[in-house]
């Protein structure tokens, strides 16, 4: 079987599954074994991909082309539509990384929804076969997503980014009967909005000065005539000269900022846990919110060109990454801290496309999907174990209750807050020093994003470490009833928690150095000239690595962060309150997530409710409806009744009416 | 005499329908009680036979035969292909209606047969002869079968109206066709396109014929000014009848404009092209606006064909390729949404009751969800709302039209297909906000019928996600 | 001569056709019909046409109209009902009448004396008219002339679905019926409650 083939049941098997599940009258146990089967089936293709096109270097299609156009969805003026596969060593990297931690996910729902119909009023209708619609939910996103990596176009990226964003909105509010769910999907979709404007705009950009929504066209355009685009300017207010690729850029980050939470469009995620958790570790942990990074990274040919914009998404990372991780100290809800964590995390992601360093940052990702997802497990497992209570002030001591998840989550605290050796230690240390290196460079803001992701490599190890230390060690204070049931779930939960764990630890160590000093990404990432912070002549092996980052910072602002928070929380308990009535104002700040989402709703939710309500009322009560709506729905009524009674019903007047019709084209057009 | 044999091969569709016919017409004599099943099978037999045929003996390239009588190219196996679609769609919708109204007759069958045969003759004609005997035969088949309910006062006159205003049209089409001839001097659709071409013929004469066959063309698509028939025709036939008026024929008439006006007078495009644009522009304003006062859907989807065919005739005014494709891929899309809009028309209607009102279709929802949703597809297609293949139709001659920089014709396409919309989704309202009206039965229906109205909805959501395949077919057709 | 003849003949085919839709009773109409279609068969006659003639005469004149005529005097047509309407119409249907003949008088005006140089192949000489017509209906019209049966045969069946009506004043038996015949068809016992002697 060839790769086109092979591609195209990576993409299906998950839709197929999804079908099935959500729309054929499957039992329980059916609907898991299709959707996972689907998805388990795109995992082996995904890595076999992965080993041809990545380990062995194969071109994946025919003639060595990377590309593959599949169908043409419609072509009208010059324009064609394509669906089509664009397979390299970026999107076989995505391939492995989606399929596996959906599968992973997949297998964990069967555990965490068992008693899924607890959440449900008993006279619901949602409540019916809630089991196999969350599956179909779960498989139509891991296809969704396999679209969007996979695509060879800005459309099918389009509907793949417009995919994810609706099942992404359909899963928060999977329990749509709790009304805080209701608000957090309505949130997570409108602010997506805003982005997806922006990244509409840029795809409508690029369509406007390149003509084509091609891929390959329009790199292999950029890679021969450059001049060409970076010097052509647009007037967007009048006087001001932007550069064309400048704004392409801006705009489609946008977009990126949407899907991937920077700030300020960050402010869905964090309420996007009212979902299951199953979800939140596959959509909004390993996933969708990489989307935008993969994007960025896919987009490098285009990003390589203005400066300008690598500096904009510089200093949104790094305002993401540091500011998002202080509100993940005074979190209590235990899926809150990771959430905040993510965006912090995602800002790290953010900082290395601003740098220039694409590899490192699809490094973190992968590294992070993996760690993340098995953090946001743990919680999960956690939270099953207490019963579906997600307060941290209510657990403590759950060490001895629940070793297996002790122990994983412990690894995915280590490797998130890059611990020598560990998973994220290689890919966090990476992104720094390439941030140290763009600001040795002089890249504008880079001094202050260096800065940014160093106290955030502090500010993380020190809620993580809070969260871990208030969860699994210190008293326990949760009631008796919960704590006689606290034991370790079934195998589902534990076993996916046990295949994250491994990679949490290894995949840095084995990636390190393909992925960063090598040429793995060679032909699917541009790095323009001088802007390379590995090159392939610095790199001494793994462990020199190793060594040389004991002697950074970093490692020891993670051990200064990992000591606090064993002082505050696991040993001074009082502190941490002294602290919080000393710092009300701050805390209070904190408390009100720098009040972005009162800002939000006072400014732009309430301001656009004023400007549409009088909109509504000048213009669409008057002038629209009264005057061109119902005036020419009225005007046109009135005809239609005076109309109908030409047509009488008497046959000589319709004969006569073809002879009168004869007669005027008679006198128009042969004499006339 | 061998020449005119050659190539005989591309003319067994037509020879297999004509035998067909007969022998149907002698089951049924013959047979005992072959109405129920026999004669409906030879007849789907019959299509499905000359299908085969069609797609077995296609041509490699314009082939004329027949002493340059008949032709077979792409665009006549796709029109062909299309009819014999359509028509299958046709019978199995038909079938328990008319059996429940006692007119399934044997000869129901042989008329529509005998229609389809006109159709097929159309197709393909390369002479005016040819031209005019496949009108003719297509035409009776339909006047007849426009009175098969003899007893229905209403069935009777819309058929009188039919055949007379047909017979005018007829004769003012030959007039036309003289005057063609006239000038020209031979009846060959390709010979009288190489005289106009050399310039040759008295061009006034020319503009007399082209004028007084435009206005037969002009009543055989129902445009306006000679629209009077098509209301009182929609309405009075019975539904199963109007479902076949309302389906192949479209085809058949997009077939007469290209044989007439692209093969024979490519070369008077200047005149018949503007007079189209008169005639698409009152066949948009009139069918739009005045469906909208209607209050029977028979009547309301008469109108709308009128305002498709102006629409059609805005792909076809264009005068290149793109538009010819443009065009047929509308006739194309139309015919198949027409199909299943009468077809729901006949599942909601059983034994003495004709679900002929809009109001019948109060609260579809309710009694039949998917139903419902199928109509839905069907008005949404109808009206051109993305993602249904209506959309593209629409699409696809409009940008025809910009591109030959008509753009106050496509703004008015436009406009008039917004005012359209009204009375789709007035349907759509009804069917989905309203209640249904007491002691509203169950639907009852054939299995094959409910799996072929089914088919033929999704196929038009279906094609209109992926449309490229169809749009390619048109296009490779011209 | 010979246009001589032809005016005369197209004298009287005119007045004819004119009297067809002006006079009052339709007999006459119809036999107005008749002579306008005897003076046309004479004008085909001049063209050489002798077959087309004859069959017009025999074909339209012999079955046609005398079928016309039968079917008028069957059908007791309400004169007065007939012509309503005629003077309302007149007006107006003479001006248009008088346009389009005004066009048509344009345009082959305008053809002016070239009209012959486009007209078909002369008749060939030493075949007779009706050999002639014989082997171009069966060799390059063949197509359209077994369309034309086609037609015939849909105006056949057409005319048998729309008219004819199985008899019901056929009285015959059906044996299978008969036999099939159930007693409860025919024959229904009512019970009744029996009357009590008080």
């Amino acid at each position: 079987m060839n790769l086109e083939t092979l591609s195209l049941i990576i993409v299906l098997a998950p839709l197929v599954g999804a079908i099935a599940a959500g729309l054929l009258p499957l039992s329980r146990t059916a609907a898991h074994r299709t959707t996972i089967s689907g998805v388990f089936i795109a995992f082996v293709l995904s890595a076999f991909v992965f080993y041809q096109v990545t380990i062995l270097g194969h071109a994946p299609f025919a003639d060595g082309a990377y590309t593959h156009t599949l169908y043409q969805w419609l072509s009208t003026g010059g324009l064609s539509f394509e669906i089509g596969f664009m397979v390299d060593t970026l999107t076989t990297t995505m391939m492995v990384t989606v399929t596996f931690v959906s599968w992973m996910v997949h297998i964990y729902t069967i555990g965490y929804m068992k008693d899924d119909e607890h959440n449900w009023s008993d006279d619901s209708l949602g409540g019916r076969n809630s089991y196999q619609r969350f599956f179909s939910y779960i498989s139509l996103f891991t296809f969704s997503m396999l679209m969007l990596v996979m695509s060879n176009n800005f459309l099918q990226l389009f509907f793949g980014w417009e995919a994810v964003g609706l099942v992404s909105y359909l899963l928060i509010g999977f329990w749509f009967q709790r009304e805080t769910a209701v608000y957090a999907n309505m949130k997570a979709f409108l602010v997506n909005r805003v982005g997806d404007f922006g990244f509409l705009l840029g795809i409508a950009g690029v369509l406007m000065y390149f003509g084509t929504l091609d891929y390959q066209t329009v790199f292999s355009a950029l890679a021969n005539t450059p001049d060409e685009y970076t010097t052509k300017t647009i007037e967007i207010f009048s006087g001001t000269e932007w550069s064309v690729i400048t704004v392409i850029c801006i705009l489609l980050f946008i977009g990126a900022m949407g899907k991937s939470a920077q700030v300020p469009l960050h402010v869905w995620l964090p309420d996007s846990m009212e979902g299951p958790t199953p979800i939140s570790a596959l959509i909004h942990a390993a996933t969708m919110v990489t989307a935008g990074i993969f994007m960025v990274s896919r987009m490098s040919p285009l990003y390589e060109l203005s400066l300008t914009a690598s500096s904009f998404i510089l200093v949104i990372g790094a305002i993401t990454a540091l500011f998002m991780g202080f509100l993940g100290l005074i979190q209590h809800d235990i899926k809150r801290v990771v959430a905040y964590s993510t965006l912090s995390q995602l800002g790290y992601m953010t900082v290395a496309l601003g740098a220039s360093a694409y590899g490192a940052a699809m490094f973190h990702l992968m590294t992070h999907a993996f760690f993340k997802a098995l953090l946001f497990l743990a919680a999960g497992s956690v939270i099953i174990a207490m019963h579906h209570k997600q307060d941290m002030r209510e657990m403590g001591g759950l060490k001895k209750y629940l070793p297996i998840t002790y122990w994983t989550s412990l690894i995915g605290s280590l490797a998130l807050i890059g611990f020598p050796g560990f998973a994220g230690f290689f890919s966090k240390d990476a992104i720094i020093h390439a941030v140290h290196v763009a600001s040795d460079g002089g890249q504008a803001g880079a001094t202050f994003a260096y800065y940014a992701v160093l106290a955030g490599v502090f500010i993380t190890a020190l809620y993580s470490f809070r969260m871990f230390f208030l969860v699994f060690h210190g008293k326990e204070h949760m009631d008796e009833h919960t704590r006689e049931h606290l034991h370790e779930p079934s195998w589902v939960v534990t076993y996916p928690l046990i295949a994250l764990a491994i990679p949490s630890v290894i995949i840095g160590a084995i990636a390190l150095a393909p992925m960063l000093y090598g040429n793995y990404f060679e032909g699917a990432i541009v790095m323009a000239e001088g802007r390379n912070a590995f090159p392939a002549a610095d790199f001494h092996g793994v462990l020199s690595f190793v060594l040389h980052g004991l002697m950074l910072p970093p490692v020891y602002l993670a051990a200064a962060g990992v000591g606090l928070a064993y002082f505050l929380y696991g040993r001074e308990s009082a502190i941490p309150g002294q602290i919080k009535s000393a710092f009300s104002w701050l805390h209070k700040l904190l408390e009100e997530k720098y009040f972005a989402d009162r800002f939000n709703e006072i400014f732009f939710a309430g301001g656009s409710l004023k400007l549409g309500s009088f909109l509504w009322r000048i213009g669409d009560r008057n002038i629209i409806d009264g005057f061109m709506v119902n005036g020419s729905a009225r005007s046109v009524g009135w005809f239609s009744e005076k109309l109908r009674y030409v047509q009488s019903g008497l046959l000589s007047q319709y004969a006569f009416a073809m002879i009168l019709g004869l007669l005027f084209f008679l006198v128009w057009f042969v004499h006339g | 005499m061998t020449a005119a044999l050659n190539h005989l091969h591309l003319f067994v569709p037509e020879i297999f329908v004509a035998s067909m016919i007969c022998i149907i017409l002698l089951v049924d004599a013959y047979v005992p009680k072959a109405i129920n099943a026999l004669t409906h099978q030879l007849s789907q037999a019959t299509v499905i036979g000359a299908a085969l045929l069609t797609l077995l003996n296609q041509p490699t390239e314009t082939t004329l035969l027949l002493h340059n009588t008949f032709v077979s190219d792409s665009l006549s196996v796709t029109l062909k292909m299309a009819m014999y679609v359509l028509m299958f769609g046709v019978f199995v919708y038909s079938r328990s209606y008319l059996q429940q109204r006692g007119l399934l007759k044997g000869e129901y069958y042989v008329l529509a047969l005998c229609a389809l045969l006109g159709m097929m003759v159309l197709a393909s004609a390369a002479h005016f002869l040819s031209l005019y005997m496949g009108l003719e035969l297509m035409a009776l088949s339909i006047y007849a079968l426009v009175a098969l309910n003899r007893d229905s006062a209403q069935s009777s006159e819309a058929a009188m109206k039919y055949f007379i205003l047909g017979a005018l049209a007829s004769g003012l089409l030959l007039y036309g066709i003289s005057m063609i001839y006239g000038a020209t001097g031979t009846l060959e659709l390709k010979a009288v396109s190489d005289v106009i071409a050399e310039g040759k013929a008295e061009s006034k004469l020319l503009l007399l014929g082209i004028t007084f066959i435009m206005v037969g063309l002009a009543f055989k698509l129902g445009v306006v000014p000679f629209h009077m028939w098509v209301p009182d025709i929609y309405q009075g036939s019975p539904t199963a009848i109007t479902l076949l008026i309302a389906s192949v024929p479209k085809i058949a008439g997009f077939a007469m404009l290209m044989r007439l006006l692209v093969d024979g007078m490519s070369g008077l495009h200047s005149t018949w092209g503007d007079m189209l644009i008169i005639l698409a522009v009152l066949s948009m304003a009139l069918g739009n606006i005045v469906a909208i006062a209607q209050t029977n859907i028979k009547r309301m989807l008469a109108y709308s064909t009128i305002s498709h065919m102006g629409f059609l005739s805005l792909g076809m005014l264009v005068g290149t390729n793109e538009g010819y494709a443009a065009a047929l891929f509308y006739t194309l899309v139309y015919a198949l949404m027409s199909l299943g809009g009468f077809g729901m028309i006949i599942l909601l209607s059983r034994s003495g009751f004709e679900a002929e009102n809009i109001e019948d279709f109060k609260g579809l929802n309710k009694r039949s969800p998917w139903y419902a949703f199928m109509m839905l597809i069907l008005m949404l297609s109808m009206a051109g709302v993305p993602p249904m293949l209506g959309f593209w139709a629409k699409l696809a001659v409009i940008s025809q039209i910009v591109n030959a920089h008509m753009y106050v014709l496509a703004v008015m396409a436009v406009l008039f297909s917004v005012i359209g919309m009204y009375y789709y989704l007035r349907i759509i309202k009804y069917m989905y906000f309203d209640a249904p009206a007491e002691n509203s039965p169950e639907i009852e229906a054939n299995t094959d019928m409910r799996w072929t109205l089914s088919l033929n909805a999704l196929a038009v959501l279906g094609l209109g996600l992926f449309p490229h395949t169809l749009l390619q077919l048109c296009q490779n057709s011209l | 001569m010979t246009s001589l003849v032809f005016y005369i003949f197209a004298t009287i085919l005119i007045f004819a056709a004119i009297r067809v839709v002006t006079v009052k009773n339709p007999v006459h109409a119809s036999l107005f019909l008749v002579l306008a279609f005897f003076t046309s068969a004479g004008i085909w006659l001049l063209l050489e046409a002798e077959f087309l003639a004859i069959t017009l005469v025999l074909v339209y004149v012999g079955a046609v109209m005398v079928l016309f005529l039968f079917v008028i005097m069957m059908l007791d047509i309400d004169h007065k009902t007939l012509r309503e309407g005629f003077g309302r119409y007149f007006a107006i249907g003479s001006f248009v009448a008088v346009v389009v003949l005004l066009e048509l008088y344009m345009v082959f005006k305008a053809k002016g004396s070239d009209l012959a140089t486009t007209t078909a192949k002369a008749m060939a000489e030493d075949v007779p008219n009706t050999v002639a017509l014989g082997k171009v209906l069966y060799t390059d019209y063949l197509y359209p002339f077994e369309l034309a049966a086609m037609l015939l045969l849909v105006a056949m069946v057409a005319a048998i679905t729309l008219t004819m009506r199985p008899r019901r004043s056929n009285k015959y038996q059906e044996p299978s019926k008969q036999v099939e015949v159930k007693a409860s068809d025919r024959l229904k016992v009512l019970k009744m409650p029996a009357e009590k002697a008080e």
